[in-house]
Order: structure tokens, then C-alpha cells, then sequence
């Protein structure tokens, strides 16, 4: 049994590499295809011929693509993504990376945890209460919730709950090295603008699948052999709800990431997303590179980190 | 009975996000061409208004009449939205279908084409896009149609896997009718609903990414009127003229709440055990 | 300023009302945003800007690097309320009979490496803008030093090969370039020192995040005294309108600038300060004169007849500013051109008679590059509906973002651009640079040598009066020809918290300058 998970975990990782280079040179293509030279946008009035033949040999813009390729791919698995052309000229792009990967990791979780957080209480009590009042209320509440634009809504929150009644900062982000309650409070806002679509679907889910659990043979054994019923819904329905919920969890984590480029914008917030749109902006094409290939490298992580732990939720998988 | 009362529970959802969706669909499709103000010209008396009798969400810095412009906004942003789920649907559509039928390493090569691309978040991807194509409204679509093609690939595909092993479909396949013929007539139209459901849950998506990106600046480009431009202008003035942005914000939820609901009572009345397949 | 109890109480209900398991965090304290815990930091915001490349004096370019360089250094002058160049770094200024200018320096400046002020350090901060190779934006206006002589260590003679009348602004410590750098720690590390900057200023750089925000510290050794502020930080906004979010939402303490839109509102507010005046600046549109369609003089007049500048003001600028018929703005009062000039007036009949002579049609298309969401967009959209409108063309707009706008405009790939400069003290900015064939911001490729000769004539002319009648010359000789096509000058704004006080405000919208002499409290 030993050999067959190895050999799973060795296919798993074959694939999982497989994919981030096939996706890295998707996006060096593209971006090789882009309109503009970057040589042009980098030295500006100063383009003259000989300086933009030098720019492109320092670069290695001169090689052919797939040397190109190869020396773009193998400084970034050592973190070396070149260096920034527009937006911070001459700054490693890698540094640019590491300094904001860390802002919308805590901001993607903090969203994450307030999403699960708001969705575990609601989906729960709408499946306990279903068709009741309590059901129709959060039921419409989250059709509502997937339906406002999520930095339409931040803007909303910072109007009520940093300008009109000052209880969050209305700007900027707070680090957690500096001061965890100040990331707290300062996160909350576009955290929350980010979770609100997020904790929408969660719930449904989560109703969905604790209906379907409910009513399954072993939950009835289970209640019949005298357990009661809190105990059964903790360990049988939620446990077994919990498998899609979590599935549905990992599967959301892209559509949070998009949420937090255009929020992190929308709220100053130094992180990844920002990055990308100022580099998207300036046509700072080592840093549009390298932000899209953390990105990718992000949700593949986290599509494995999910079937990991759908695994062992699933005694079935486990046996 | 759980049955019914979920198709009752549905026929109402569905109702009312038709009925929404109706509304939305006649204003901004016959809207534009109603109102008495045009969406794009400037009338440099009017500048902010705030809502009246006349200008029912009042006027924007330009003096343009922010419903005309949000009625145009809609249209636009619809048209991007709808155009592009549409496209990548077809697109995905055909792939995974495809991909089904003919098994083996084409359908492994393909489905892992389509996990690669559904591996980008769909924003990520659609401002990875904006600037690989450049800003403006075409590239918008093919954004927006790039980011939908992996989805329906892939629910397409696994809906055909399950029905080609259906009755009709191998007694078709059994009298010698052409591949085409029987994935487009004895399967897609057993599908279609399903697609459906997920194209209309998607034109919602598209629109809202379709204002992200313009609201950013790296979408539609002005004057073109589109949802994410209009949010973009109010949100320049809003100290001194919160309606704008408030206001069209509002319509914009609304809008996307008929499309999800219209969405939600479909699902409900096709078969549930789709609802995963589906996603959000 | 709303006390900091109701306010906690407050947070505390709405907090439990949001049901998010954040009660406790707001019960631990109530730390005011970024690193600012005590009011010993001052968040000094630049907004509308988040680029800034390089703080050398010598190479800077954009006018968020001077916001910064302006507190990092000092120049040999500075300018006073009155904007009179008065002695800085130079304790005394003499003139001599013959144009030299002697400078004694004062004693016992230090950098912020500890080294002290010397003359020398002066002649090397000189003769490095001079270097061609070095390719100082600020060049020119050094270029007729001829001479440096130091006959001691406190002691710097400038001999013109010229007279040249705007030197001593020109050696002020405004966007001018001129700011004293050390010699000996620049050649240490001359492509560094962009990045880790030396100077002599009430602020030293603590750290710097690209793109996010600038931390200084107090230098202690300031010759005028450690300010009062131990600490700035100063948050790169690229929006304007998040500028005004961050200080109404109390997370900065002062703005660079502020929305046009937002002032009528913001002045009626109690809990914070609205600073304003005319500014210097122009703003207009660069079109490039080597590509069509503005490769055509008939063109580019009926382009700028199809404007009406006055509606520009007041829904773009909301009021803020006025129209100009030239590039030299109404605060350079003995340049300044009151005068409206029928070629930068509004004019229907006129403007569809230059369509008719030139090569270019209606239904003529080009691209008007612009940048952002905030004004400068809303002054592109309105060019183009009024010109569009008149003329029937099809123009359109190309939004990207500043740098870029600036790059392309630099390297002369674009065909109209909104753009401006702002900044600016002396009118031979506004007119050598912009419209003299050998100036560095002239991008249009303009070229005129009557125009030139008379640019070259009013440099050299001391008496200020007859200086500014020669540049009202210049300006009716140019706008025949059209290169740019002025639009208007806007009023410059600061926004500052209700406890920050000590800011006073210069036309050439000074910022970090006045640092040293802000308190909170």
C-alpha cells in the first residue's frame, strides 16, 4: 500500500510540474506576443539605436525564445524573475514579489476564514431551519451576496464603516509584523468585500450537502443507536458535509484571488494584486510575468492542498 | 414530495429572476432608446445633479444623464458579458464534447489544456490578457470568453461521458450515424439545459469582471459608456456626488440578482445532482 | 478631531453587529493605520502618484521624486513666501559688477553621512548637471555657468559665459535639480546613489518600498535644527480620490494634492484644512508635430479653435483654476499674457475654415494618450467630445498610466497627449524648454529660429520688466504655429488633518520642504 501512494504522490507531483512549465511558457509566449518593445518602454527618450541594442543583449532579448525561456524559467525557480522595467526601475522583480506575496496571502486567508466563518453559521442554520423563515432570509441574503460586485461593495463599506462611522481604516494595510491588531482591523473591510460573494456560495453548499447528508441511511443509524443529536450532527452530517464544502472551498480560492486584485487596488493595499495592475498599467512586462506565474503557482498549490484533505475527510479514500 | 416542494421552491426563484431579468433585459434593450437623454453627450449646464423628477440618478461631471448612461452601460456591458460566455462557451462546448467522444490521449491532452487554463484565476487571467491584447472592449470579450472556455470544456465533457453510455445514444451510434450527428443532435440537446444554466450564472460573472476591469481603467475605454466605466466616473466625485456610484452600483446588483436567480431556479428544476457539476 | 471613547464604543457594537469574531481585536487597542501608533510619525501622502525612480537630484524627473528631494536636501538657495531665492545652504550671495557670483557657504553643514559641506561638494553637484553624460532634465539651467572657482573651502565663485537671468532661482531648492550632493559619497556608489541618497536635509531616507511608501528619519545634525517631526512616512496613492479616502478616514496626515471635484465639499468640513492658491503650472495638449495628423499647422489650429477652454475649467477643474492662452502662467505676473489670443480661443466658425486648409479632413482619426481615472482623463474626454463635435473628426482616447504616458511622449511614439508641468518657478521653463529647438521637454519637435533667438535674448536679459515683455513676445510668435495647444492653469491643493499645522504652501506645490517645520498636535 506504501508503493501505490508513493507512485500516486510521484504522478501527482509529475503532473503538477508538468503543468507549471507548460503554463509558465503559455505566459512567456503571450507576453512575447504583446504589443510595445520593452526595450523602448524602459529607456524612454533615450531609446536611440545602440542604447536599445544594449538594453536587449543585458537583457538576453537577442537570444533565441527558447534560450530565452529556459533563462527565464530557471532564475525563477531560484526567485529570480529579471528586473522591474517601469514601475521600480532596476528592482528585482523577485524582491517585488517577496515583499507583497506575503500581504495577499494574509488578506486572501484573512477572506478565506471570515468566508468559512459567516458561511459555517449560516449554511448550518438554514439547513437546520429549512423552509422556515430563518432558511428564506439567508437563502436570499447569499443570492444577494454573489450579486453585488465585490469592489463596488468595498467602496460601500469604506463610505459606512471607516467614513461615515469610523470604525476601520478607510486606507492602507496595516502589517501583521508590525502590529496583528492593526492588520486585523485594517484587513477588515476589504477582507470582507472580498468573503461576501465567497461566504455566499460557501452557504449554499453547505445547506445543499447538509440536506443530502440528513437524510442518508447512516445518519438514521446512527441517531437510532441512541447517539444524540448533537453528537450525530457534529460527527456524522457535518463531517460528511464537510467533504464538498471543503472541495468547493479550494475551487473558490481562484475566484478569490481575482477578487483580491481588483480589492487591493480599491483599498491601497501593497499586495500581489496591486503589483499586477501597476505593472499591467506601466507595461512592466517582467513583473505582469512573474505576478501571473505566482498566481498559477498558488491555485495549483492549493488544488493539491484540497485533495490532500478531501482524502483524509473521506474515510471511503482512507480505507 | 421533497421533489415538489423543491420545484415549487424553484418555480419561484425562477419567477422571480425571470421577471428581474425581463425587466433588465427591456430597459436596456429598449431603454436607450427611450429615455430623452443621450448617454454619451456632454451638457456642461447639468453637471451633478443630484436625482430628480428629470434626471431619475441625476447627472454625471459631464452632465450626462446617469440612468441614459447606466440604461447604455448595461447594454454595453451585457453585449461584452454575453458575447464572450457565449463564445467560450461554444468554444468549450465543442472541445469537451469532443474530448469525450474520442477518449484517450486527445481528451487527456485536452482536459489538461483546459485545467491549465482554469489553473489562472479568471481575473488573473482576464487582465493577463488586457495586457497581452491591449485595453478596450473587443479584448474584453476574448478575456472573458478565455476565462469561461476551460469551465464549460470540462462540464461539457463530463456531461457527455455520462450519456454516451445512455440507451438512445448507443442505439444511435449502433445504426451508424455519424459522431457529429449524434453528439449534436441525440446529446447536445440532453445537455443543453445544464449549459444553460451555467451560461446564465456566467453572463453574471462576465459582467462583473467585465466592470473590474474597466473600473481599473484596463477595460472598456471612454467615451463608450460600459457599467465599469460609469462606476469608475463615480467614483472620481464621490464626495460631492455619492448617487452616482451608490446608485449605479445598486442597479448593477439588481441586474445580477435576476441573472443568479434566473440561474438558481434553473438549476433547481433540472436534475440537483448537476448543482456540483456546475459550480458556482 | 472626534475623541478616541465614543469612537471605541462604537467600533465595539458594530464590530459584534458584523458578527465576525473581531470584538476582541477592537477591545485590545486602537492603533491609528500604518506605524502610527504615536503622533511622533507624520503620514505625509503623495497622491495621484505611485511611481518615483530615482531621488538624485540630478536625474529626477517626475514631480513625486521633488516631493521627496525636497526634504532630503538642500540647495544653495531656497525660495521664501514671496518665492524670492534667499540663502540656504549659501549664507550670503554676492554679485559682483562683472556677473560673478559669489557664494560662502555656511559653517559646519553635515550630511547625512556625517562628512561635512564643502565647497567642493558644490562644484561637483555643478559640473555633474553640466556633464552631458550625466542627462540632467535640469540642464539647461546650469548650462551658462562657465566657471567654478573656489579659492576656499567655504567659498564658491560662478562665472556666466552669459548673463542669465533666472541662475539664482535656478539654485534654489525647487524642481530645479540644483540640490547639493556630496562628492565623495556619490562616487563611492554612483548607480546606487539614486536609491540610497545623501544630502544635507531636515530628512534622511529610512527605507523605501517601490511603489508602496517612503519612510524618513529626523537627521539629527540638521543644520537648522532636528525638526520637530522624529518621523515621516510617506505612502505612495496612485489615486487622488484615495488620497481623500486615506486622510478623511484619518490614516494620513496631509496630501500632495487633492481631487478638483472634492474641494467645494471639502472646504465646507470642519475636521480638516483645505489649503489652496493659484498654481504654476500649465497644462496642455502635446501633440507631436513629425506624425499626422498634427503634422499639419491648419490641423493642429483648428484643433485647439475647437476648444472651449472655459467649460474645460469649470467641469474638469471644477472651477479650480483658469483658462490660459499661453503656456506661461497668471502667477508669473511680468510674463503673463493677459491678452486672449484668437488661435487658443474658442472659435467654431474659425476652427472648420483651418479644417478646410489643411490636408486632414473631418473623419480624421488619432489617439489622444492619457492616464489614470482623475482629471487628466476627464480633460482628454472633454477635448475630444468638443473637437469631435466641431471639427466631425475621430478622435479617441488611449488611457494608460503616467509613466508610460510620459515615456512615449518622450520617445515620440503617441500623437496627441494630455500633459503639463507643474512646478515650474521661472518663465524660461515655460517657454526655453518647452518650445526652444534645443530644449529637453521640447517632445513636439518644435522649431522656430526667430522664436529661438528671442527665447535666447530673454535669458539674457536682467531687467525684469523688459524680461517679461520679451516673453509676451514669444508667446504671440509661437501660437501661429500651434506645437502644443495650451489649455489651462490649475489652482494647487493641500489637504491636511485637523492637528497638523506648520505647512506653508508655495505655488510651485512645494511638499517635502516644509516637513521640518510641521507639528502634530
Amino acid at each position: 500500500m506504501g508503493s501505490t501512494t508513493l507512485r500516486r504522490g510521484l504522478r501527482r507531483a509529475g503532473i503538477l510540474l508538468l503543468t507549471l512549465v507548460t503554463g509558465a511558457l503559455l505566459v512567456f509566449l503571450a507576453m512575447k506576443a504583446a504589443p510595445g518593445d520593452p526595450a523602448l518602454s524602459a529607456l524612454g527618450e533615450n531609446a536611440r539605436p545602440e542604447l536599445v541594442a544594449a538594453f536587449r543583449r543585458d537583457h538576453g532579448l537577442d537570444l533565441p525564445l527558447w534560450q530565452q525561456f529556459w533563462a527565464w524559467i530557471s532564475g525563477a525557480l531560484t526567485g529570480d524573475f529579471g528586473r522591474s522595467l517601469t514601475l521600480a526601475g532596476g528592482v528585482p522583480v523577485g524582491s517585488l514579489i517577496a515583499n507583497r506575496l506575503p500581504v495577499t496571502a494574509f488578506i486572501g486567508l484573512y477572506a478565506l476564514l471570515l468566508a468559512a466563518a459567516i458561511s459555517l453559521v449560516a449554511g448550518t442554520i438554514a439547513a437546520l431551519q429549512r423552509g422556515k423563515a430563518a432558511d428564506t432570509a439567508l437563502t436570499s441574503l447569499a443570492v444577494l451576496g454573489v450579486s453585488m460586485p465585490d469592489f463596488w461593495l468595498g467602496y460601500v463599506l469604506v463610505f459606512f464603516l471607516a467614513l461615515n462611522f469610523p470604525i476601520f481604516p478607510s486606507y492602507g494595510f496595516v502589517s501583521p509584523v508590525d502590529s496583528f491588531t492593526g492588520a486585523l482591523l485594517s484587513g477588515f473591510l476589504p477582507a470582507l468585500a472580498i468573503a461576501a460573494p465567497m461566504a455566499a456560495v460557501f452557504a449554499r453548499v453547505l445547506r445543499a450537502a447538509l440536506l443530502d447528508v440528513m437524510h442518508r441511511p447512516y445518519v438514521q443509524v446512527a441517531r437510532s443507536i441512541g447517539h444524540s443529536g448533537k453528537f450525530v450532527f457534529v460527527h456524522t452530517i457535518l463531517r460528511n458535509a464537510l467533504i464538498p464544502y471543503v472541495t468547493i472551498i479550494g475551487l473558490q480560492v481562484r475566484y478569490l484571488l481575482g477578487g483580491v486584485v481588483v480589492i487591493e487596488r480599491v483599498f491601497g493595499i501593497p499586495g500581489l494584486g496591486s503589483l499586477m495592475v501597476d505593472g499591467a498599467f506601466g507595461r512592466d512586462y517582467p513583473v505582469i510575468q512573474a505576478c501571473a506565474l505566482t498566481f498559477l503557482v498558488i491555485v495549483l498549490m492549493t488544488n493539491l492542498a484540497v485533495d490532500l484533505l478531501c482524502t483524509r475527510l473521506d474515510p471511503k479514500a482512507r480505507a | 414530495m421533497r421533489r415538489m416542494l423543491r420545484l415549487l421552491a424553484g418555480a419561484r426563484t425562477l419567477s422571480l429572476g425571470l421577471l428581474i431579468t425581463l425587466v433588465v433585459l427591456f430597459g436596456i434593450l429598449v431603454g436607450p432608446w427611450i429615455t430623452p437623454f443621450s448617454a454619451t453627450e456632454m451638457d456642461f449646464i447639468n453637471v451633478l445633479t443630484p436625482p430628480d423628477g428629470t434626471h431619475w440618478l441625476g447627472t454625471d461631471s459631464f452632465g450626462r444623464d446617469v440612468l441614459s448612461r447606466v440604461l447604455s452601460g448595461g447594454q454595453i456591458s451585457f453585449l461584452i458579458s454575453a458575447v464572450g460566455v457565449l463564445s467560450g462557451a461554444a468554444i468549450g462546448t465543442t472541445l469537451g464534447m469532443h474530448a469525450a467522444w474520442r477518449g484517450g490521449n486527445q481528451e487527456a491532452l485536452l482536459m489538461a489544456f483546459c485545467d491549465l487554463l482554469f489553473a489562472f484565476p479568471s481575473f488573473v487571467l482576464a487582465l493577463f490578457m488586457m495586457v497581452v491584447l491591449g485595453f478596450g472592449m473587443h479584448n474584453v470579450m476574448i478575456a472573458i470568453a478565455l476565462a469561461y472556455l476551460p469551465i464549460f470544456a470540462r462540464l461539457a465533457r463530463n456531461l457527455t461521458r455520462t450519456m454516451m453510455h445512455e440507451p438512445f445514444v448507443q442505439a444511435a451510434r449502433l445504426m451508424g450515424q455519424r459522431p457529429a450527428r449524434i453528439l449534436v443532435f441525440e446529446i447536445l440537446p440532453n445537455i443543453f439545459s445544464t449549459l444553460l444554466v451555467q451560461a446564465s450564472v456566467g453572463i453574471a460573472f462576465g459582467i462583473v469582471m467585465e466592470a473590474g476591469l474597466s473600473f481599473l481603467g484596463l477595460g472598456v475605454q471612454p467615451p463608450t459608456p460600459s457599467l465599469g466605466v460609469i462606476l469608475a466616473d463615480g467614483r472620481e466625485y464621490f464626495q460631492r456626488a455619492p448617487w452616482v456610484l451608490t446608485l449605479t452600483g445598486v442597479v448593477v446588483s439588481v441586474a445580477l440578482l435576476g441573472l443568479n436567480l434566473l440561474g438558481d431556479g434553473l438549476r433547481d428544476l433540472t436534475d440537483p445532482r448537476l448543482r456540483k457539476a456546475a459550480g458556482p | 478631531m472626534t475623541e478616541q471613547s465614543p469612537r471605541a464604543a462604537l467600533s465595539r457594537r458594530a464590530l459584534m453587529g458584523a458578527g465576525a469574531g473581531l470584538a476582541s481585536a477592537a477591545a485590545l487597542g486602537w492603533p491609528r493605520g500604518p506605524a502610527l501608533a504615536a503622533p511622533t510619525t507624520l503620514r505625509a501622502a503623495i497622491s495621484g502618484y505611485n511611481v518615483i525612480n530615482t531621488l538624485d537630484p540630478a536625474v529626477a524627473a517626475l514631480i513625486p521624486e521633488y516631493y521627496v528631494i525636497w526634504s532630503l536636501y538642500n540647495g544653495l538657495l531656497k525660495l521664501d513666501a514671496q518665492m524670492r531665492p534667499v540663502p540656504d545652504l549659501a549664507e550670503s550671495v554676492t554679485v559682483a559688477g562683472d556677473g560673478q557670483i559669489e557664494f560662502k557657504l555656511r559653517q559646519g553643514v553635515k550630511f547625512h553621512d556625517g562628512s561635512v559641506l564643502t565647497s567642493d561638494d558644490v562644484k561637483f553637484t555643478l559640473e555633474r548637471l553640466l556633464d552631458e553624460a550625466t542627462k540632467s532634465p535640469n540642464r539647461s539651467k546650469v548650462s551658462a555657468i562657465s566657471q567654478i572657482d573656489l579659492p576656499d573651502a567655504q567659498t564658491v565663485r560662478l562665472r556666466t559665459s552669459a548673463p542669465f537671468a533666472p541662475l539664482l532661482t535656478f539654485l534654489s531648492n525647487a524642481r530645479t535639480g540644483t540640490q547639493i550632493l556630496p562628492r565623495k559619497a556619490f562616487m563611492a556608489d554612483p548607480a546606487g546613489f539614486g536609491r540610497k541618497p545623501i544630502g544635507t536635509g531636515a530628512y534622511r531616507l529610512r527605507s523605501w518600498e517601490p511603489n508602496q511608501a517612503l519612510k524618513l528619519s529626523a537627521f539629527a545634525d540638521y543644520f537648522g535644527g532636528a525638526p520637530r517631526i522624529p518621523e515621516v512616512e510617506i505612502p505612495l496613492i496612485a489615486e487622488e480620490t484615495s488620497g481623500v479616502t486615506a486622510l478623511l478616514g484619518k490614516q494620513v496626515d496631509i496630501t500632495s494634492t487633492a481631487p478638483f471635484a472634492d474641494i467645494p465639499a471639502l472646504e465646507k468640513r470642519t475636521d480638516i484644512k483645505v489649503m489652496k492658491q493659484p498654481g504654476l503650472n500649465t497644462r496642455f495638449l502635446s501633440l507631436n508635430n513629425r506624425k499626422p495628423p498634427f503634422d499639419d499647422v491648419h490641423f493642429r489650429r483648428a484643433v485647439s479653435l475647437a476648444i472651449n477652454r472655459d467649460v474645460l475649467v469649470r467641469v474638469v477643474l471644477f472651477g479650480e483654476g483658469v483658462a490660459t492662452p499661453g503656456l506661461i502662467p497668471p502667477s508669473l505676473t511680468a510674463a503673463y499674457d493677459p491678452a486672449p489670443k484668437p488661435l487658443s480661443t474658442f472659435n467654431a466658425a474659425r476652427a472648420k475654415e483651418e479644417l478646410a486648409k489643411s490636408k486632414y479632413g473631418p473623419g480624421t482619426k488619432g489617439t489622444i494618450l492619457t492616464w489614470g481615472s482623475g482629471w487628466w482623463k476627464r480633460t482628454a474626454e472633454v477635448v475630444l467630445a468638443q473637437v469631435n463635435q466641431v471639427l466631425g473628426t475621430q478622435l479617441n482616447v488611449e488611457v494608460t498610466e503616467a509613466n508610460t504616458v510620459f515615456a512615449r511622449i518622450r520617445a515620440g511614439d503617441y500623437q496627441a497627449g494630455t500633459w503639463g508641468w507643474l512646478g515650474m518657478i521661472d518663465p524660461d521653463e515655460y517657454s526655453y524648454d518647452l518650445l526652444h529647438s534645443e530644449g529637453w521637454r521640447n517632445f513636439a519637435g518644435y522649431s522656430n529660429p526667430k522664436l529661438d533667438a528671442l527665447l535666447v535674448q530673454a535669458r539674457q536679459e536682467l531687467d525684469p520688466a523688459k524680461r517679461g515683455t520679451l516673453y509676451r513676445q514669444s508667446e504671440a510668435l509661437w501660437i501661429d504655429d500651434m506645437p502644443v495647444i495650451p489649455l489651462f492653469c490649475s489652482n494647487i491643493h493641500n489637504l491636511l488633518a485637523g492637528n497638523a499645522s506648520g505647512f506653508t504652501q508655495l505655488p510651485y506645490s512645494n511638499f517635502g520642504d516644509q516637513f521640518a517645520s510641521m507639528s502634530l498636535g
